[in-house]
């Protein structure tokens, strides 16, 4: 009875879970027994398990993951303190959003990666290179949201701290910047996964250490059971980061919660 | 236009044609504000773009470039010749034709697999309830990810590229597609119900239509998804396309050359950004005009 | 003859998950004349919204019947239909369309059913408005839009849920006389739920007055005024007597709920 009720309330997360267990399974099954594929080309989860296991306490994957970390880290915090105050400054001043918009909506709108190869050749494929293309990739979104965000703030209450003796400083930080909050974080998310691909392309790109250069050598010398396990540790990282963006912005906009697209 | 009778009896005193003609000039420079205050975000949007094209165009001749910045250096009159030597030897309609087919067919079977997925993974919990995990991870993780293993598996053709397109550009068009689904009001539901509809007249009279900003939406997202894949893709093993031209002339410095590609794949973004505005408009004229967020 | 509706110890109980049960309805029973119009007045959540529901085949109660000219209902049907407190237009279509949806569903060819709703549409006062999506219209109109829908597919019975709840009171005041007169001229059977006790006794000829949740019908008050009814007919000694007898019945369920043994 008790087990009943537990298993309806719990329903989506367990099909969940049992999907994902059923196709592993499967999948393991599959290759093991019926459909042996060259082991060059494909790979199953048991070895992908000990290849996790392996690359993860011998420290490999450890420190390419460290030395992708640190570009990202750098150029995600670039495109933070650059982005903020553009987004802020466009979305406050009418001017300066005729005149910015259209030149950085097309740069929002343009495949920008397509310059990968020339920031490569003028900076190398060193941390600089890296930083300048994660940079490049992710300020976009911090502008774009906090420009959203300033125009979405209510003149209202703008008004209100106004009327209640606040200086054009109480303004910026009573109102605007509580109201940008969540859009910064929205923006934080977006810029999540264009800074991934800054990494990956930079890295495959002819880098010597990184997680790309990591996951592209696997690939080079078929160990596919390593490659995979790489894949998998960065698909992890990268849920646990939007996923935790997402609950933060429901915490800090409830009201928002499910309006903008993914 | 005739002149204001006041401006000219209040300039008694000068002759007549100099009344005349001052009077012409500030009508021509009243004129002239009017034509600015009337259009000035599109010439400030527009100025600030032609502004910074000159201020590139010029930048070597007011300032003597080091050598090992002018090698990388090149202007917009060199990329628009490059973009003709180009035309001319009949290399780059090659290019962009492989480009276009990798772009068209992987975004077309994205379009194919996601819109019908969404719309049963919206309409069915336990189908949902199964794929969420892998939407959710794949989602979160860029799909350049694969380009290896894609690679590896499919060699450096044009299969590969429309893999890696597809794969980039079905999961925001999938879910998009579901969470307009799933964000139907459930009074219009019951409205059509209540006058008999069954399952499928709901859903061609609330579901979808319901559901069209958020696909176009994530059409345009897929977009964006999908030019990327062509431009990866091609950089890292192919032997035509806009994405390789772009990767080789890099590595031998032909700096025009390279913009030349960037600018095609500008150009092509931003005409294809548009058009779904433009449908994005036609299709939603019974919404409220809403504050234009991203 | 068989009463046009008729309902017998419906009961209903909502099973949300992870919530407690909550009993809307419990052996609820009325009978409506066919023509007749009754309202339903009753503290909110009674359970109102709920009987309508059932009456029009969305909902199946858990036990009970509920009859339409002596046949069980079983589904929805277009011989009933509802009016909605929140409209439920669909936004994407216009005017004209809206009104044609029940026409459409029915499997009515595209021309009889354009100057079917081109005729309720004069009816409702919407004329030059067929074009319009739901967005540019004010709150009464979308509300005659949502009355000339329910009645363009000619339904014996109207269904109204607190229709006019979400307008202005001169808006409302000019719905409830154009109700009237639609009413008049059309000769259906209105079952009407609504707040107001001034509405309530204005517009109907029976008015029944349900409990607290669980609902039951509580009392029935019969509104015995001459038809036509014109505004000044609510400034009579009559009709007041009649909104007291109202009130009187309500005032125990309301305050009983005050003191707390509601939800
Ligand atoms: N789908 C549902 N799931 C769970 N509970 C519901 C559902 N619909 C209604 N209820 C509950 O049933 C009770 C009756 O609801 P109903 O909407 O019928 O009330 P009502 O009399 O129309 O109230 P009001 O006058 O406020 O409109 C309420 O307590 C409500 O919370
Ligand atoms: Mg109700």
């Amino acid at each position: 009875m008790a087990l009943k009720e537990t298993i309806s309330e719990y329903r989506r997360p367990l099909l969940g879970v049992a999907s994902v267990v059923g196709l592993t399974l499967v999948w393991e099954i599959a290759y093991t027994y019926f459909i042996p594929l060259d082991p060059f080309f494909f790979t199953k989860p048991s070895l992908i398990g000990v290849a996790v296991k392996d690359q993860t306490l011998s420290g490999e994957l450890w420190k390419d993951l460290a030395i992708s970390s640190k570009a990202f880290l750098w150029g995600f915090s670039l495109a933070v303190i650059v982005g903020i105050p553009i987004g802020v400054f466009m979305g406050w001043r009418r001017r300066a959003e005729y005149v910015l918009d259209p030149f950085l909506t097309a740069l929002y709108a343009s495949p920008l990666v397509a310059l990968a190869p020339l920031f490569i050749i003028i900076f190398g494929v060193g941390l600089t290179g890296k930083v300048a293309l994660i940079f490049l990739l992710a300020v976009f979104p911090f502008i774009f949201n906090v420009f959203a965000g300033v125009k979405c703030t209510d003149r209202l209450l703008v008004n209100v701290v106004r009327a209640f003796g606040g200086k054009e400083k109480d303004i910026y930080f009573k109102v605007i910047l509580p109201s940008i909050l969540p859009y910064i974080v929205a923006g934080a998310r977006i810029a999540i996964g264009r800074g991934i691909v800054g990494i990956l392309v930079a890295e495959f790109y002819g880098a010597s250490e990184g997680i790309g250069f990591a996951i592209s050598r696997f690939g080079d010398t078929y160990r596919l059971p390593e490659m995979f396990a790489a894949i998998l540790l960065l698909m992890i990282m990268a849920v646990i980061f939007t996923e935790g963006l997402r609950k933060l912005e429901t915490i800090l906009a409830p009201w928002k919660i499910g309006q903008e697209a993914r | 236009m005739s002149p204001d009778p006041n401006l000219i009896t209040r300039h008694t005193g000068q002759s007549r044609i100099e009344r005349n003609s001052r009077a012409l000039v500030r009508i021509g420079v009243s004129a002239l504000a009017r034509f600015y205050r009337e259009r000035e975000q599109p010439i400030l949007g527009a100025g600030f773009i032609l502004l910074l094209i000159l201020a590139w165009q010029s930048l070597p001749a007011i300032v003597s470039l080091p050598r090992g910045i002018s090698l990388f250096f090149t202007t917009p009159v060199e990329v628009v010749k490059a973009f003709y030597r180009l035309v001319e030897a009949n290399e780059i309609q090659s290019h962009v034709y492989v480009s276009a087919l990798e772009f068209i067919v992987g975004l077309g079977l994205a379009i194919a697999v996601g819109f019908p997925l969404g719309l049963v993974m919206g309409r069915s919990k336990v189908i949902d309830a199964m794929l969420d995990p892998f939407i959710t991870a794949f989602n979160a993780t860029p799909r350049l990810v694969f380009l290896p293993l894609l690679m590896l598996w499919l060699g450096i053709g044009i299969w590969s590229k429309i893999t890696i397109v597809f794969v980039g550009a079905v999961f925001p068009l999938l879910i998009n597609t579901y969470e307009g689904v799933k964000n139907v009001d459930r009074v219009l539901v019951n409205v059509v119900r209540s006058f008999g509809a069954n399952e499928w007249q709901t859903m061609k009279i609330v579901v979808l239509p319901n559901s069209v900003p958020y696909i176009v939406a994530g059409l345009r997202l897929a977009i964006g998804r999908a030019l990327l894949g062509v431009v990866v893709g091609e950089f890292f093993g192919a032997s035509k396309g806009l994405g390789f031209m772009i990767a080789t002339a890099a590595t031998n410095y032909k700096v025009d050359v390279v913009f030349v590609g960037v600018t095609i794949f500008m150009g092509l973004s931003l005409i294809l950004t548009h058009l779904v505005k433009m449908v994005e408009s036609r299709l939603s004229r019974w919404r409220l005009e809403e504050a234009k967020t991203f | 003859m068989a009463p046009c509706i008729q309902a017998t110890n419906v009961s209903l109980t909502f099973r949300p998950k992870n919530r407690e049960p909550v009993t809307a309805l419990r052996e609820f029973s009325i009978e409506v004349a066919t023509g007749e119009f009754v309202s339903i007045v009753g503290p909110s959540g009674c359970g109102k919204s709920t009987f309508l529901n059932i009456l029009l085949g969305l909902l199946k109660p858990d036990a009970g019947e509920t009859r339409l000219n002596g046949t069980q209902i079983a589904g929805p049907g277009q011989e009933r239909a509802m009016v909605f407190q929140e409209f439920g237009l669909l936004p994407w279509r216009t005017v004209l369309a809206n009104v044609e949806l029940g026409l459409e569903l029915k499997g009515v060819a595209v021309a009889a059913r354009r100057s079917r709703a081109m005729e309720l549409i004069q009816m409702t006062g919407l004329a030059g408005f067929e074009t319009h999506y739901p967005h540019e219209l004010s709150g009464g109109m979308k509300q005659r839009v949502g009355l000339a829908r329910a009645l363009a597919t000619d339904p014996q019975v109207l269904l109204m849920d607190e229709p006019f709840a979400a307008l202005d009171a001169q808006t409302r005041d000019l719905m409830q006389a154009e109700l009237l007169q639609v009413w008049d001229r059309t000769k259906k059977t209105v079952i009407f739920v609504t707040h107001s006790i001034e509405e309530a006794a204005y517009l109907s000829d029976r008015v029944l007055v349900t409990s607290a949740r669980p609902g039951r019908i509580k009392q029935i008050i019969k509104v015995q005024l001459p038809r036509p009814r014109d505004y000044e007919m609510r400034l009579s000694a009559k009709f007041n007597e009649i909104k007291a007898e109202i009130w009187n019945a309500l005032k125990e369920e309301l305050l009983g709920r005050g003191a707390g043994n509601g939800t």
